[in-house]
């Protein structure tokens, strides 16, 4: 994985001066945390045990300290210094916890702003080949995986590291000896505590795995519960779900049938290890070769060391995680932004006149879904587009909008070809309805001013019944306040469709694009806010997009989109008399094998 | 139990005490596995004896070998014995006592989600409504497996941590009682502190998980949204307000962190204390009365003694911690359906089923006609929907039923469905009144198909077959291709085959209402319901699946509702439902010739058309 590397460097940027001083505290605080019992041994040793057996440094410490009877009367003194010195130790672990905190946090402060802008500014075409929920994945777990690494995985194994190299000098200068018992079986514990994690990692995988199906099983039966019960399969879906739930509930109780094995072993190693310490110090107590104090002291060096030294094999399984994560992360980061012209053009208030020049795109390498299209849309008109779904309506307005780039051909705006101008610039002088509006959860009136954040209510309330949609939200108990989404009203498609409408009206740009937009609201209510929005006409140019060809009749102009082709265009009375494609869709929409003669001549506004 | 949905957040909040009561409701769901409670129990009692034993052997041995000029042999060689059988006995108790944890925490969890399923296959739609999917989701997945994790581990600390301190005390009370209660003043403080913080960590630990679910959403948001935030060139604003997420969630997590890094120092100074008492109390009196084995077992002793403390303080904090969780878990089990068979249909079902009869209730099986009399709807508090509906359709027929958004038209076939029962009123098949029928029985004899179709990820074959269980491949192609959904099917490379992704998202609307048209054909229902059930379906399509679908109308009742007028023409009769209120009926060309709503509706699309 070659991006690991990179992009670890850029997670850690500017926060490692703050690791090197936690590694400072760390080895700080374990310095004391392993001095300290010393003082134990000197008093066993030096003050409480009989004259003469100590080794000569404790008795010369001792006698720099006072001397023996003196020790004896005060022993507060080695007692107090004792708590003291772990106090500072704890002062140290805790400016160790501090500084590694504020650090990983930083950073990963840091990686979700970069990851969220990066996001941002990734061409639609990236969001058509990720799972939307691979990436918020990604985004989320990924980033939660590398935190832990940093917070607690790293701190960890430093802790384990630091803990068990600082005792050794100590140790060899006591009893070399001794120190080469006390840390015999410190090879075998690390060993099996990695083989174990290494080995046992697809049990583990497997229980994720598990729970993803189940949630996954669960989500599926809760969104169409409706479907469920209309085929009244109850009892089909607790069955499909009952089985997931058993192999999740089996790989669970597998998994801690291994943690047990690994935790009794490795406890019973450990504490192996501290018993042959003790063992083989009693022999040597026995001989008198060595003092109650410094085998009380070896013991509670392996107490401090050994522990530790058995997560290693833990979080060095869960390294190959994080290293898939931190790759992951990479390939988004890495992942090409949407270009930008080298000198953009200046951004213009545009008029709204709008040339498609031979216009070519596919989707990768697919056929092309737009071929060689032309068209002409003057400033202030209506062009309608109507076709079957993937005869490449939607792909015109992507195309429009630059959120992708045509192949061949040029699309010009009041004469400025597209790609000269920057992105954003293009976008903020077009306003789209899309098919499937998105709405955020946050509250009516802040989807609404999405596009306009200074918006007046009054504005707002007015662009709102345009759209046809002011009674339905005042309709709501907290009325323009009312939150949509996961958390709020579930909006009904039409509704939906009326509130991304007034959001993009009120933004009053000089292009409208309207995709497919009305395809949920009612036909009567589509022909008041249809009528309302010929008040643009010679305004502002209008682009839309239907199914219905109720819908499109009035446009200035109707163009007939086939197969990424145009099939026919011309005025509605027009396509109608040629007798092609769109007057035999509206013969069938409206079942009259003749369509009655126009009311008035229809206006060519162009 | 409150219905709202406040307690979606009430994981940032900690409740003030523990609701035992509550608790000993969810016990329930351990008694079958009490053997295993028991056998926790067991091995957390004695893991506290062994624990107290390591110190005490420590003792024995230093005074066998210091008491004296000669050490006694026959008491060190006893210790070595000792030493080794307690060390085989505490790797045998931690593992058993992981794997019976294992099993109560698996077994628990998958039982309280069997139940919350049952429960959820069970409750009326008023129910969903009211309730976004990914909120009930988390009920059976993170809460129960937070309860469930929590029993073993609480059953044993509870018993493992009191036993232990309370052995620490007697023993070195037994000892030395003037040394013990020396070493004894560190346990006020440990306990306090404990408690204290292990409430706080609780807190901030739940704060930030809350920030970072919503930097979760807001990434959903902006992954699904890209199109609308890049159109409306609005990203510098999104970006700015997810710095706003991020630095909640950093500020919780440091101070997560820090109280930890606060914490564990001051136990392991207090500890350090009790260490530092015992060696001067002791060591004052090591000439006298006090062996150096005792000496060292008490300084053993008073560093052992926070364990049992702290880790009791985390379990009580998190049976606080998941009481929010226990709650919801619980108040979904608790949540009796609104809608279900009453008393005398469920002995109807009985007595069916011991006569071996073709029908579950023992009624008709057939559906000739239905009749709305004088029905009225609300959903809850809300505002009428229907006010007074009367209808009646009888089989072969086909009814349409137009008007405005919001009109009632759903809610008319969603109560013939029974997702829902008439405030007011009553639904009669055949004379029969609704609810006096089995529900199963009705909704497999109704098939609907939605404006949004919803297909469960799986080939299109199984998506269609889920309308009928156990149709041949040659019944799910006919079902397919009266529907028109065969054509665009074989021209995909795996034709039937093909995964539909999740929730169909690999077709495209069009096509998941001709696959859900296809399953609702197949499931060859007496009523047939189709709420806007082609509206994505372009014009040419829907034509050729209208020539088609009446020979799937024939011999039923169906109800379509459509914005469409082409797909209303060939109705029977048509139903214009005006604010919860049928207000016209008849065929096209009569309500046409009447000149009223329907005339109007139909007369403005068509002047549109034309103007």
């Amino acid at each position: 994985m070659p991006s690991v590397l990179p992009a670890l460097r850029l997670i850690l940027r500017g926060q490692l001066p703050r690791f090197a001083a936690a590694v400072l505290a760390l080895l700080g605080a374990s310095c004391l945390m392993y001095l300290a019992p010393l003082i134990w041994q000197v008093v066993l040793d030096g003050v409480l045990a009989p004259q003469g057996d100590a080794p000569a440094w404790i008795d010369a410490v001792v006698a720099d300290a006072g001397g023996r009877a003196y020790l004896r009367d005060q022993l507060w003194l080695p007692a107090g210094l004792f708590v003291v010195m772990l106090a500072a130790a704890g002062l140290l672990t805790h400016l160790r916890g501090r500084l590694a905190a504020r650090a990983s946090e930083d950073a990963i402060a840091a990686l979700r702003r970069r990851l969220y802008d990066h996001l941002q500014h990734l061409p639609v075409a990236y969001f058509d080949g990720a799972e939307t929920g691979d990436l918020v994945q990604r985004c989320t777990a990924d980033v939660e995986r590398v935190r832990l690494f940093l917070e607690s995985h790293v701190p960890e194994i430093g802790h384990a590291l630091v803990m068990f190299a600082v005792p050794l000098p100590v140790m060899f200068l006591l009893d070399p000896t001794m120190t080469l018992v006390a840390v015999a079986l410190v090879p075998p514990i690390v060993a099996f505590s990695v083989v174990f994690f290494v080995r046992t990692q697809p049990h583990f995988v497997a229980v994720d795995e598990a729970e993803g199906k189940l949630t996954a099983t669960l989500q599926e039966n809760l969104t169409g519960i409706r479907v469920v019960r209309a085929f009244a399969r109850q009892a089909h879906e607790r069955e499909r779900f009952g089985r997931t739930n058993a192999v999740l509930r089996d790989a669970t109780a597998g998994v801690f049938r291994l943690l047990a094995v690994y935790w009794s072993s490795s406890d019973i190693l450990c504490v192996t290890q501290r018993g042959i310490v003790l063992g083989y110090g009693i022999v040597r107590v026995a001989e008198g070769t060595l003092g109650v104090g410094a085998l009380l002291y070896f013991v509670t060096a392996v107490s401090l060391f050994v522990f530790p030294l058995r997560m290693m094999g833990r979080i060095l399984a869960d390294f190959g995680k994080t290293r898939v994560a931190i790759g992951r992360l990479g390939d988004v980061l890495d992942a090409p932004l949407e270009s930008a012209p080298t000198s953009p053009a200046a951004p213009v208030a545009a008029r709204g006149a709008l040339v498609f020049d031979r216009v070519s795109f596919a989707y990768g390498d697919g056929p092309r879904a737009l071929d060689e299209v032309s068209l002409e849309i003057p400033a202030g008109t209506t062009l309608a587009i109507v076709g079957a779904s993937g005869s490449g309506k939607s792909t015109l307005v992507e195309l429009l909008l630059r959120l992708r780039d045509p192949q061949s051909g040029t699309i010009r705006l009041d004469g400025v070809d597209l790609a000269t101008i920057a992105r954003k610039e293009v976008r903020r002088q077009i306003t789209t309805v899309l098919q499937e509006p998105f709405l955020f959860s946050r509250s009516v009136i802040d989807n609404l001013r999405l596009g306009r954040p200074d918006a007046s209510l009054d504005e707002v309330v007015a662009t709102a019944q345009i759209a046809r949609v002011h009674t339905a939200i005042t309709g709501f108990a907290a009325g323009y306040d009312t939150a949509v989404g996961e958390r709020g009203v579930t909006l009904s498609g039409g509704q939906r469709q009326r509130v991304a409408l007034a959001r993009a009206l009120l933004r009053e740009r000089a292009v409208l694009v309207l995709d497919d937009a009305l395809s949920a609201v009612d036909t009567e209510t589509e022909a008041q806010i249809l009528a309302a929005l010929e008040a643009r006409r010679g305004r502002g140019t209008t682009i839309l997009i239907a199914h219905r060809l109720t819908t499109v009749a009035r446009a200035d102009r109707i163009v007939v989109l086939e197969q990424g082709r145009v099939l026919e265009h011309g005025t509605h009375a027009e396509l109608v008399a040629a007798g092609g494609r769109y007057a035999r869709g509206w013969a069938l929409q409206h079942h009259d094998p003749t369509p009655a003669a126009p009311l008035a001549a229809p206006s060519e506004a162009s | 139990m409150s219905e709202s949905l406040d307690d979606v957040d009430d994981d940032a909040r900690l409740p003030r005490r523990i609701d035992w009561g509550l608790w000993r409701r969810l016990l329930v769901h351990v008694r079958p596995h009490l053997r295993v409670v028991l056998g926790l129990v067991t091995c957390g009692i004695a893991l506290a004896m062994i624990d107290i034993g390591f110190p005490l052997l420590t003792r024995t041995v230093i005074d066998a070998i210091t008491a004296s000029e000669r050490p006694d042999v026959d008491a060190v060689r006893w210790v070595a014995w000792a030493w080794g059988g307690a060390v085989l006995a505490f790797g045998a108790l931690i593992w058993a006592l992981i794997v019976l944890a294992g099993r109560l925490a698996s077994s628990v969890s998958h039982d309280l989600r069997r139940a919350g399923f049952a429960r959820l296959q069970e409750l009326s739609f008023s129910y969903f409504d009211r309730r976004p999917v990914g909120w009930l989701v988390s009920r059976l997945t993170s809460d129960c497996d937070r309860i469930a994790n929590l029993l073993p581990w609480f059953s044993l600390d509870l018993v493992w941590g009191p036993s232990l301190a309370l052995g620490i005390a007697v023993a070195m009370l037994t000892i030395d009682a003037k040394l013990a209660l020396v070493v004894l003043l560190i346990v006020p403080p440990l306990v306090l502190v404990s408690l204290v913080f292990q409430r706080r960590m609780l807190q901030s630990s739940r704060l930030l998980r809350r920030a970072n679910s919503r930097i979760t959403a807001s990434i959903g948001e902006a992954v699904m949204g890209v199109r609308t935030t890049k159109s409306f060139a609005r990203e510098a604003a999104a970006l700015e307000e997810f710095s706003g997420l991020v630095d909640e969630s950093r500020m919780h997590a440091l101070r997560n962190a820090i109280q930890g890094a606060v914490f564990l120092p001051i136990v392991s100074t207090l500890g350090a204390i009790g260490v530092g008492l015992a060696l001067w109390q002791g060591g004052v009196r090591i000439d006298g009365d006090l062996s150096l084995g005792t000496l060292v077992a008490f300084m053993q002793f008073a560093a052992l003694f926070h364990s049992p403390i702290e880790d009791v303080a985390r379990r009580l904090a998190d049976l606080q911690g998941a009481q929010a969780a226990a709650e919801r878990v619980q108040g979904l089990l608790d949540t009796a359906p609104e809608i279900g068979d009453a008393p005398q249909v469920l002995d109807a079902i009985a007595r069916a089923k011991a006569d071996g009869g073709a029908v579950i209730d023992g009624g008709r099986r057939d559906i000739a006609e239905v009749e709305f009399r004088g029905v009225w709807f609300a959903y809850g508090d809300g505002p009428w929907v229907l006010r007074g509906v009367d209808l009646h359709a009888a089989r072969g027929q086909t009814i349409a039923l137009v008007g405005e958004t919001g009109g009632g038209k759903t809610t008319v076939v969603s109560l013939l469905a029974r997702f829902y029962e008439p405030t007011r009123g009553e639904i009669l098949l055949d004379g029969v009144e609704q609810r006096a029928r089995s529900l199963e029985w009705l909704q497999s004899s109704i098939g609907v198909v939605l404006q949004t179709p919803h297909l469960f990820s799986g080939t299109i074959l199984e998506n269609i077959r889920y309308g009928r269980d156990g149709a041949t491949d040659d019944e799910v192609t006919a079902a397919a291709r009266l529907a028109h959904a065969d054509e665009f099917i074989t021209r995909l490379p795996e034709g039937y085959t093909t995964a539909v992704g999740e929730g169909g998202a690999r077709l495209s609307t069009g096509q998941r209402q001709l696959v859900a048209l296809a399953r609702a054909i197949l499931a060859d229902p007496q009523i047939l319901i189709l709420d806007e059930a082609t509206s994505s379906v372009d014009t040419e399509t829907e034509a050729l699946i209208q020539a088609g679908i009446a020979r799937v109308l024939a011999g039923r009742i169906a109800f379509v509702v459509a914005h469409r007028l082409s797909t209303i023409r060939a109705a029977d009769r048509i139903l214009v439902v005006d604010d919860g209120r049928i207000v016209e009926s008849g065929t096209h060309d009569e309500l046409v010739g009447r000149g009223g709503h329907y005339a109007r509706l139909h007369r403005r699309n068509f002047a549109t058309a034309l103007a």
